[in-house]
């Protein structure tokens, strides 16, 4: 028996000496305690779902054709500095594919629209939602975990519940964020904060 | 007292007080100290500094902490009592620095950090910072569909007190852990290092040959990686990712030899900076503390437009 318990103990002693921790992980767990999970989950249900006003694609389009200073300071937000910004879009359409990223979606006026389901990561959602500043938060990491927790939220528990009843065909309206810059055209990607079938 | 001394010791005074107060002509002189001179994105960063406060009619002189806060420390103590009157700071470390600042605040001198963020929210007068989380996180996506979604791999951070190293490595893996497929052979710092890195790899692929890609927290590690691959025979089979938009990493991007990196803007920075203390100056005194500048992903598709 004493020659099992101190085996145990050996084993102990052991694994804690080598085993691998990622130098990330050591740097998290010396961050803040304020629950993230649960500030993403009130911005998304609270903030996104009731008070997002997203504006028509094809309306911010015919904006950014007419005054793109105007329609990058009335519908679009970038934090800082640079030629990019992000915004909250809805489109209305038909559900024309599926594909190895997410799905299409067709408007009634014949467009064909990217929606990503695969890779909603980054600040886009946050920021296109205006719901979070900046100033709201101490360090630029706390305010990234907000992105980070927001997009969990919609990417592992949001959209896989509403994607699960979608098939080709079906009319939808997605409500999401897009990049776009003042510079260079860049092409439509939607990353989707909810999709409502009609 | 007899009236000699007494007038003595009013000349004696008076020319005290003449010493310790700048003449209205004299030029407010800029403090431009910075990490490290060794590395030629840090060497921009504080020549585009010094650059710009020159032009907007200001004394400037960089000063090089070495990558060391002790040196940091005595830069901030010489350049207070020589009377310099804003700093442009780029931080050796997150923690560490902020005392550096309090005492120039202490002093009265406003200090504007660029490219690196202390953690404090009320130091430095404001911080004007990369948006490395977006940035990696965009480099993150690239790193999975290049890969198709699996891979072994090794990540080599940057200097570990830095935020910088960890805004990276988070927006990097926020994507990347999302994907099963993916296994992180080793995490190592190579202090931002070319050849600290190449060392690093050199090590890391001796137990780990059948790597994969390696993401890199600068450009300059991502040139050292480069470099140990290549002298191991592997650079055409592991995928390099960088983050800084370095000229030789570019070209390296358009000829196929490493996948993609972060465009950081070092001159936008050190501009905004320098813009910030001549408002300082003219008696501006509500500055955001913090100011994000954007990073683009630069790939081979887009590489040229960045040469």
């Amino acid at each position: 028996m004493k020659k099992v318990i101190g085996l145990v103990i050996v084993c102990f002693l052991v694994y804690n000496s080598v085993y691998f921790k990622k130098l990330s992980e050591q740097s998290a767990s010396e961050s803040s305690k304020f629950n993230f999970v649960a500030y993403a989950d009130s911005i998304y249900n609270q903030g996104i779902l009731k008070q997002a006003k997203p504006i028509a694609l094809a309306d911010l389009q015919k904006e950014l054709g007419k005054n793109t200073e105007n329609a990058f300071s009335q519908f679009g937000n970038r934090l800082g500095i640079g030629q990019t910004a992000y915004f909250m879009v809805s489109v209305d359409g038909t559900v024309l594919n599926k594909t190895v990223d997410g799905f299409e979606v067709k408007t009634t006026d014949g467009n064909i629209y990217p929606i990503d389901i695969k890779f909603i990561f980054g600040n886009a959602i946050r920021d296109a939602s205006k719901l979070v500043k900046l100033t709201d938060f101490k360090t630029n990491a706390d305010f990234n975990k907000v992105s980070e927790e927001l997009n969990n939220v919609i990417r592992e528990k949001a959209i896989p519940a509403q994607l699960s009843t979608l098939t080709v065909g079906d009319k939808v309206e997605v409500v999401g964020a897009i990049k776009q810059s003042k510079k260079d055209a860049l092409p439509i990607l939607i990353l989707p904060a909810n999709i409502t079938k009609l | 007292m007899t009236f000699k001394s007494f007038l003595t010791l009013i000349i004696i005074t008076v020319s005290l007080t003449n010493c310790s107060q700048k003449s209205s002509e004299e030029k407010p002189k800029v403090a431009v100290v910075i990490s490290t001179l060794n590395n030629p994105w840090f060497v921009v960063l504080a020549e585009a500094a010094a650059k710009n406060a020159e032009q907007l009619g200001y004394e400037a002189k960089i000063f090089d902490s070495q990558n060391n806060p002790a040196i940091e420390s005595d830069n901030f103590e010489n350049l207070i009592s020589s009377g310099y009157d804003a700093i442009l700071f780029n931080p050796t470390d997150a923690d560490g620095s902020i005392s550096n600042i309090m005492k120039a605040k202490e002093a009265g001198v406003p200090v504007f950090c660029m490219d690196r963020e202390v953690n404090s929210n009320d130091a430095a007068t404001s911080q004007v910072l990369s948006d490395n989380y977006s940035g990696c996180a965009e480099i993150g996506i690239e790193f999975v569909k290049s890969l198709n979604g699996k891979g072994k791999y090794v990540e080599i951070l940057g200097l570990v007190g830095d935020n910088n190293t960890w805004a990276r490595s988070g927006g990097f893996h926020s994507v990347v852990d999302k994907f099963p497929g993916f296994k992180m052979l080793a995490q190592q710092s190579g202090d931002f290092d070319r050849n600290k890195a190449m060392e690093v790899l050199e090590t890391i692929m001796q137990g780990h040959p059948d790597l994969e890609a390696v993401f890199c927290g600068n450009d300059a590690m991502a040139m050292g990686a480069y470099q140990a691959l290549l002298s191991a025979g592997k650079a055409d089979k592991v995928k390099v990712f960088g983050f800084d938009g370095a000229s030789d990493v570019i070209e390296k991007i358009a000829e196929g030899k490493i996948v993609a990196t972060g465009m950081q803007y070092p001159i936008v920075m050190a501009e905004t900076a320098a813009k910030f203390a001549d408002e300082y100056f003219k008696g501006k005194r509500d500055f955001p503390q913090r100011v994000p500048v954007e990073v683009v992903l630069v790939k081979k598709s887009n590489a040229g437009s960045f040469k």
